[in-house]
């Protein structure tokens, strides 16, 4: 190896190490501690329950025959999914007009349009719940699920504004006027053209937007009733309440799991490659 | 685009009434005379009065700014590293760090606070406090800063490092005086990112928190639970009012930080 | 850059050599008014973290919150801290004023002999209303049947909430069904649950702090709750001059009763401090502030003198002996009941 060759090597690790040793020890490993933690069992008071004793691994399938026991917690995640698809659905109905719009805009006056969507969201999140509390209090509306889908919409729009727009933005004026010019009306073309274009963006919104939906436990707990409990809202109590890790780390897993998926699905849905075939 | 139509705009109109609104009532019932946020009693400034006596929310917001200076610089230089090995060398056993930086950046945040918990508590034996936050924000920050600097190489021309190299330059000169000027503005738009993360951040915070350090966020969350007192509202309009001024203040500085790339 | 970083940290940590007692504390249970007193007369800072529910609390310290040096737990979770071997066994040579607490509140089935608590109020999970409202309406205000009965509910819909904890909300569902709130009887259990679910769809919420400015607004006018919120609420609607009351009554089925005691964590750098902490508030004057100005009941003899006549006299504040025959402390659990309920309790929260 020549001299060189050495040190571009000695580089590429001084530079690549730290990082993927910090993620490694704090992001990899707590992970796979969570996947251990789920075949545990409580311990007496809280936390775990020692992983060695008389030195034999005392690992149970417990949690999960406990998870698995009865349809309430496959319930609760099945509700995660509805409560994220129709945030999703609603962020996108929301969002195409005013993406379309600020993509339709002469250039000088897009950078403006778009930080009017940034700017809300530079406020606190909590701040943002707390504007739904004060708001639909006196409409009675407070402490129902349309209070929980509001927040959820409000605090997650902007994910789907913003793939959307950088999308629109890049789309061909030309091929619209190739299609009025061969007589398509308003409707045909954007249902032809500009609907089908904007595919992927409306695919990575949709991800930024459902993904965090599903862990999300403050908005159900500030604006929903009695009713709207979401997979966030049951791993939270397991750790900070009832005291379960096992059954936290069971069902942080199975989350993990899920979302991985819809991610992988998401970037498949996504792909340049699929698009064109 | 020239076919703009009235409904459209109307539709995109109503869409930023929606995005607004339910800030305006925010502030102003800042500066309602009545304990609840109910209806509109008359003007007083006297939330902000006692916000200024508040020593727990200020020592809060004292701890959210430290954090979030701290954090931020970490993880810019840790995210900076990840974004330019993740570009310069994608073979090798470094195909597998894209997947390991970005991964915390699409995971619901609630599965790192938890995940953070149980190492902290089961392998780690550590008391919760500034340390636990601090790890946990350079986590979900490295991510970032690493995407939007991998972007800023991505757009550059090999050919200049190659001509540095060429000229007998070692990669430390190299990197020093020509990648390092050229992924400053990237650098830069990344630690203002991992800034804003972190001093928003609650729910991780939530998790991980422990005694005497109490963040802004977590500060908030306790009084939106406990009793709706408008020194909420007055709080969070000077925190909008503060973060509309570093805006205006970052788009004067580096007006390309702001735009979004497509 | 660095100077700015300089400074956050310096602004963040606390001015060297001052002295800090961090208290972990319900939230609304000690009065601004009297956390300064103490901190003109010890010359140093009290601080607090706030918690709404015992599980909230021993579950953060299971989750590593160490360092702090009081935690004001209800006798069934200082029971379960004494068992963890979590707490600092009091000196009593530095609580002069420990003879203040009344005998009945003294050497308690939690802690024999009070080796490691001190009794520092006492609150009862109850009723609290909007008096207007239920008099308009022409309801009872005296039964738990009030937040379980379809027959009441249904006049109240979307206007109730209950607590949400799973120990305190059985309790009260035990209370109605004429059982004991320690029951582990299966059959009992069950019949607690149905008897929540069929008045489940009448309720606003589960809430375990909000409803107090729920009711002083008026958007709740039934809450389910510990009295001293109730009292905070009824103040808070008083001086916002709403057009209505607020009232709180013990269900005469009978409810849970709540002794609050200050304890020292291990974890804790100062029981120095923690001490003059206490006796300060084992001062009877010092005492009467959480009967006064946070509406608690209140386990201190020389406190009595000080206390205003309307609030003694209140008996969902101060229960009548007889009252007191009907309400029960809550005990701890073991993992498997725990791991139990909170199925059930998720069941609950499901349906």
């Amino acid at each position: 190896m020549t001299k060189r060759g050495l040190r571009g090597d000695l580089t590429r690790w001084l530079v690549s190490l730290p990082p993927t040793v910090f993620l490694l020890v704090f992001f990899l490993a707590p992970t796979l501690i969570m996947v251990t933690a789920s075949f545990q069992n409580p311990g007496e008071f809280g936390g775990l329950a020692p992983l060695f004793a008389e030195g034999q691994a005392r690992l149970t399938l417990e949690t999960y025959r406990f998870f698995f026991g009865d349809w309430i917690y496959a319930e609760i995640f099945l509700r995660s999914f509805l409560v994220a698809g129709a945030t999703t659905l609603i962020c996108l109905i929301f969002a195409y007009p005013l993406a379309l719009t600020i993509a339709a805009s002469p250039k000088r006056h897009r950078d403006l349009l778009v930080l009017l969507v940034i700017l809300p969201f530079a406020s606190n999140f909590l701040i943002r719940v707390y504007a739904w509390i004060i708001l639909l209090g006196p409409a009675g509306l407070l402490y129902t699920p349309i209070a929980v889908i509001a927040g959820m919409v409000y605090v997650h729009l902007p994910f789907m504004i913003l793939p959307l727009y950088t999308n629109l933005e890049k789309h061909d004026p030309t091929l619209l006027e190739a299609a009025q010019d061969l007589g398509a009306g308003a409707w045909t073309r954007f249902w032809r053209v500009t609907w089908p274009l904007s595919l992927p963006g409306i695919w990575s919104g949709t991800a930024l937007v459902f993904i965090p939906v599903l862990g999300m436990f403050a908005i159900p707990e500030l604006l929903g009733g009695t009713g709207d409990i979401l997979i966030g809202n049951l791993i939270k109590e397991q750790f900070l309440e009832s005291r379960d890790w096992p059954l936290g780390s069971t069902l942080s897993l199975l989350l993990t799991l899920a979302v991985l998926a819809l991610a992988a699905l998401s970037a498949w849905a996504a792909s340049p490659r699929r698009q064109r075939s | 685009m020239k076919h703009r139509t009235p409904w459209l705009w109307g539709a995109a109109l109503a869409v930023y009434a929606f995005l607004y609104l339910p800030l305006a009532v925010v502030v102003i019932f800042s500066f309602n005379d009545s304990q609840l946020n109910a209806q509109w009693v008359g003007f007083t400034t006297r939330w902000y009065a006692k916000l200024f006596a508040d020593g727990e929310m200020l020592h809060a917001a004292a701890n959210s700014l430290a954090i979030a200076l701290t954090a931020a610089s970490v993880a810019t230089v840790l995210g900076t590293m990840a974004g330019i090995a993740m570009q310069r060398w994608p073979t090798g056993v470094l195909r597998a760090l894209p997947g390991l930086v970005l991964t915390p950046v699409a995971m619901p945040e609630i599965l790192l606070g938890v995940s953070l918990l149980l190492f902290f508590r089961e392998v780690l034996d550590l008391t919760l406090g500034l340390v636990s936050i601090l790890v946990a924000h350079i986590t979900f920050s490295i991510g970032f800063v690493a995407i939007i600097v991998r972007a800023r190489l991505a757009g550059m021309d090999e050919s200049i490092f190659e001509a540095a190299r060429d000229l007998g330059a070692s990669p430390w000169q190299t990197f020093r005086c020509v990648t390092l000027p050229l992924i400053a503005p990237g650098i830069l738009a990344g630690f203002l990112m991992s800034f804003t993360l972190s001093i928003d951040d609650f729910v991780i915070t939530f998790f991980v928190a422990g005694v005497g350090v109490t963040t802004l966020p977590l500060q908030i969350y306790s009084m939106i639970k406990v009793a709706v007192s408008p020194e909420v509202n007055a709080v969070s309009t000077l925190l909008m009012a503060l973060t509309l001024t570093l805006i205006f203040i970052a788009s004067r500085l580096a007006p390309d930080a702001l735009k979004v790339k497509p | 850059m660095k100077a700015l970083l300089l400074a956050a940290l310096l602004l963040a940590a606390p001015a060297r050599g001052e002295d800090v007692l961090y208290l972990y504390n319900w939230n609304n249970y000690i009065s601004d008014d009297t956390v300064q007193r103490f901190e003109t007369s010890c010359k140093c800072r009290l601080k607090q973290d706030y918690y709404s529910d015992n599980e909230e609390m021993l579950a953060k310290l299971e989750a590593g919150a160490a360092g702090y040096d009081l935690i004001v737990p209800t006798g069934n979770a200082v029971e379960s801290l004494i068992r963890r071997q979590a707490l600092r066994p009091l000196d009593k040579t530095l609580l002069p004023h420990l003879p203040n607490i009344k005998r009945e509140y003294l050497d308690p089935w939690y802690d024999p002999g009070n080796r490691y608590s001190v009794p520092y109020a006492t609150t009862v999970t109850l009723l609290g209303f909007n008096v207007t409202r239920l008099a308009e309406l022409g309801l009872p205000t005296d039964s738990w049947a009030l937040i379980f009965e379809p027959e009441y509910l249904a006049k109240l819909k979307g206007r109730v909430t209950v607590l949400n904890s799973q120990r305190e909300l059985m309790a009260a569902a035990m209370r109605y069904l004429g059982h004991s709130v320690h029951t582990r009887d299966p059959a009992q259990w069950d019949e607690a649950k149905r008897l929540i679910l069929r008045a489940k769809p009448y309720w606003a919420t589960f809430s375990n702090s909000t409803y107090i400015k729920d009711l002083a607004i008026g958007t709740i006018w039934v809450a389910h709750g510990y009295s001293s919120d109730m009292y905070r609420a009824q103040q808070d609607a008083r001086q916002a001059k709403r057009p209505f009351a607020i009232g709180f009554t013990t269900p005469k089925e009978g409810a849970v009763l709540a002794v609050d005691n200050f304890v020292l964590h291990k974890s804790g750098r100062r029981p120095d401090l923690a001490h003059r902490f206490i006796d300060f508030m084992l001062d009877g004057a010092n005492a009467a502030d959480i009967s006064n100005l946070i509406g608690a009941g209140n386990p201190n003899a020389a406190a009595t003198p000080y206390i205003a006549p309307e609030i003694a006299g209140n008996p969902a504040i101060f229960p009548s002996p007889a009252q007191m025959q009907r309400l029960e402390m809550l005990r701890d659990l073991d993992p498997a009941t725990r791991r139990s309920l909170s199925r059930m309790w998720t069941e609950i929260k499901v349906r």
